[in-house]
């Protein structure tokens, strides 16, 4: 090869890597709105959720922090929280009206005030929230087991997941809402959250009762629970991938 | 005169080649990933205003500039990080769309085909080590604490101080500590520091996150991996356009490279002359001296030739064929057709 021969073809390698770059964005991006494509890289979800459980076992604890550990700032993330006057109208009235729905398949279908929960056994942790985005921050959190409640209402058999209706909406109007299964239910960590670093939860973060599943991701995490509901599928809520994230295409298993 | 040697056999071709689209894929949905948070720390958490790297936007006056931000030290990379001229203006984003999978900033479509090419990348490497361990080959480039000790010397030879290369096998010291490192520290470490991320790994392994630091050393050590893999990737390319781009691509895409020189019994007078060709390794073209997974069995070394022909093929000696250019192939005489074939093509495209 001569060197003219090798300037040609060098310069063609440039013009078809400039074409290859626009060419293969556009191919990736046609291939994200691909549905068969989509489902193929979403079949990794099923492959994490199964190997990390395997791994991990059963009831395993997050790790727990001291004080010093605690974030000096904490972000708020998600929707802002409800504008709705019942929701300003049970702030200001420090959640007296406010009622913590239980319904779905259990055995005893119940209504819970915000002092009946704090009367309940309680965990104290201090964990590590990490965020999709990538961020991570440590808090100390205090709440009620999801167990103590399950011990209370009593799920029939069928039940297999438990969704945790929120009173925050986004933009559209929209109700977060999100789902865990049993396993992570019944893990100590997984706590109904009335206390933020030894204060009522604010209500940036959730008031007045959040989850914390350390297990997963923030987005699992729901803030402003008005509900819970034991059922057999999701399928049938939404737009029926178990969340409001998940129904935007976010893994509904977020170990990961 | 040249000769067509079959030097990478199919299991060789295809890993090589799904490792090589998983790492692209896994490299841009990674950025995809890190502009959801362009921000990096050290420790448990990201404590605002503690990041030691950032890529963002800052708003002057209405002009929104991107910039590069490392322990301090700001760089304006407007255009390219941190801001990217699209047709409707600057749009704040730390990598630009041409780097990111998909294109557009979709964080859930990011970790979609980051996790599925991840498990692509691990199975691949899986039955690669799997199938070099079993065959042996993977003996042959691992770094021994003997071959360690001769690095110094293999440094020495190609800053043409030392005469003699202390190379003894078919992988020098240098490529051998190459090799050693991509497979035994950067892709464990990756993989792990990958895995120190996810809350529930770090339920039952709470040591995952800590050996790196805390979750979001893990964070920082993972980003920062990357881009050894991506300069060990271009290292390579470059070998790989240096040493003959067209013929090291027809061997890594149909397996058959073409070698200078032959095993045929030869006059005496050119053998001499040969052994004193070899025997001068400063006269090797620089592009020759240079570390590279793929490159190294190019250099033509007269007393490894019949080393390098795949076991499978050894019963069926292609060295005794005296072809000059296309070899008939063991496999089958379809071989040889594409072969002829991949010939007429590189005139085409010469």
């Amino acid at each position: 090869m001569n060197l003219s021969r090798r300037n040609l073809l060098l310069g063609a390698f440039q013009g078809a890597g400039l074409l290859l770059l626009s060419g293969c964005e556009k191919a990736f991006n046609s291939l994200q709105q691909n549905r068969k494509f989509l489902s193929l890289l979403e079949s990794a979800e099923g492959a994490n959720q199964r190997l990390q459980r395997l791994v991990t076992g059963k009831n395993k604890l997050a790790q727990e922090f001291t004080e010093q550990d605690i974030s000096r700032y904490f972000k708020p993330n998600g929707n802002p929280p409800p504008i709705t006057m019942d929701y300003a109208t049970d702030a200001a009235k420090q959640w007296s009206a406010w009622r913590l729905e239980i319904s779905g398949s259990v055995k005893q279908p119940a209504r819970f005030s915000l002092p009946e929960l704090r009367s309940m056994p309680s965990r104290t942790q201090i964990t590590r929230h990490d965020c999709v985005e990538g961020w991570s921050a440590i808090a100390k959190w205090k709440g009620v087991p999801l167990t103590e409640i399950m011990q209370r209402v009593q799920p029939s058999p069928e039940a297999k997941y438990v969704v945790f209706y929120c009173m925050d909406t986004d933009d559209s109007g929209a109700h977060y809402y999100e789902s865990i299964d049993f396993l992570d239910a019944n893990q100590p960590q997984t706590i109904l959250a009335y206390e933020m670093n030894d204060r009522a939860l604010p209500v940036e973060h959730g008031a007045p009762l959040r989850l914390r599943i350390e297990t997963q991701l923030g987005y699992k995490h729901a803030k402003y629970i008005r509900k819970i509901d034991f059922v057999a599928s999701y399928d049938n809520i939404a737009s029926g991938k178990g969340g409001y994230w998940e129904d935007q295409g976010y893994e509904w298993y977020a170990g990961i | 005169m040249e000769k067509l040697v079959y030097r990478h056999n199919r299991i060789t071709r295809t890993t090589h080649w799904v490792n090589a689209l998983a790492l692209v894929i896994l490299v841009m949905s990674g950025f995809q990933i890190f502009n959801a948070h362009p921000h990096l720390y050290w420790g448990s958490t990201s404590e605002p205003d503690e990041a030691f790297l950032s890529i963002a936007a800052v708003n002057e006056d209405g002009d929104v500039r991107g910039f590069f931000r490392i322990y301090g030290w700001q760089f304006d990379t407007t255009g390219v990080l941190g801001v990217q001229n699209t047709e409707m203006g600057p749009a704040p984003r730390a990598f630009p769309s041409w780097l990111t999978v998909p294109g557009y900033f979709w964080l859930a479509g990011g970790r979609r085909w980051h996790f599925f090419f991840a498990w692509l990348f691990a199975l691949n490497g899986l039955l690669y080590v799997i199938y070099n361990i079993a065959n042996g080959h993977m003996r042959k480039f691992l770094l021994t604490p003997k071959e360690a000790a001769r690095l110094p010397a293999m440094i020495l030879y190609y800053l043409r101080i030392r005469n003699k290369s202390p190379q003894e096998g078919e992988y020098n010291p240098l490529q051998k500590m190459a090799y050693t490192s991509v497979f035994l520290v950067l892709t464990p470490l990756i993989m792990l520091s990958g895995m120190a991320m996810s809350p529930q790994l770090d339920t039952a392994f709470h040591s995952l996150p800590a050996m790196f630091g805390g979750r979001q050393s893990a964070r920082s050590i993972h980003f920062i991996l990357t881009f050894l893999f991506v300069g060990f990737t271009f290292g390579h390319v470059f070998m790989v356009l240096a040493t003959g781009v067209l013929n090291n691509m027809r061997s890594i895409v149909s397996g058959w490279y073409k070698e200078k020189g032959s095993n045929l019994p030869e006059p005496v007078w050119l053998q001499g002359f040969k052994e004193e060709m070899i025997q001068k390794p400063a006269k090797l073209p620089v592009s020759h001296q240079l570390t590279s997974p793929e490159v190294e069995e190019i250099i033509p070394k007269q007393e490894t030739l019949p080393a390098r022909v795949e076991p499978a093929q050894q019963d069926n000696d292609i060295s005794k064929s005296a072809t000059e250019d296309a070899q008939i192939s063991p496999e089958s005489s379809q071989q040889t057709l594409s072969t002829h074939n991949n010939e007429a093509k590189k005139d085409i495209v010469e």
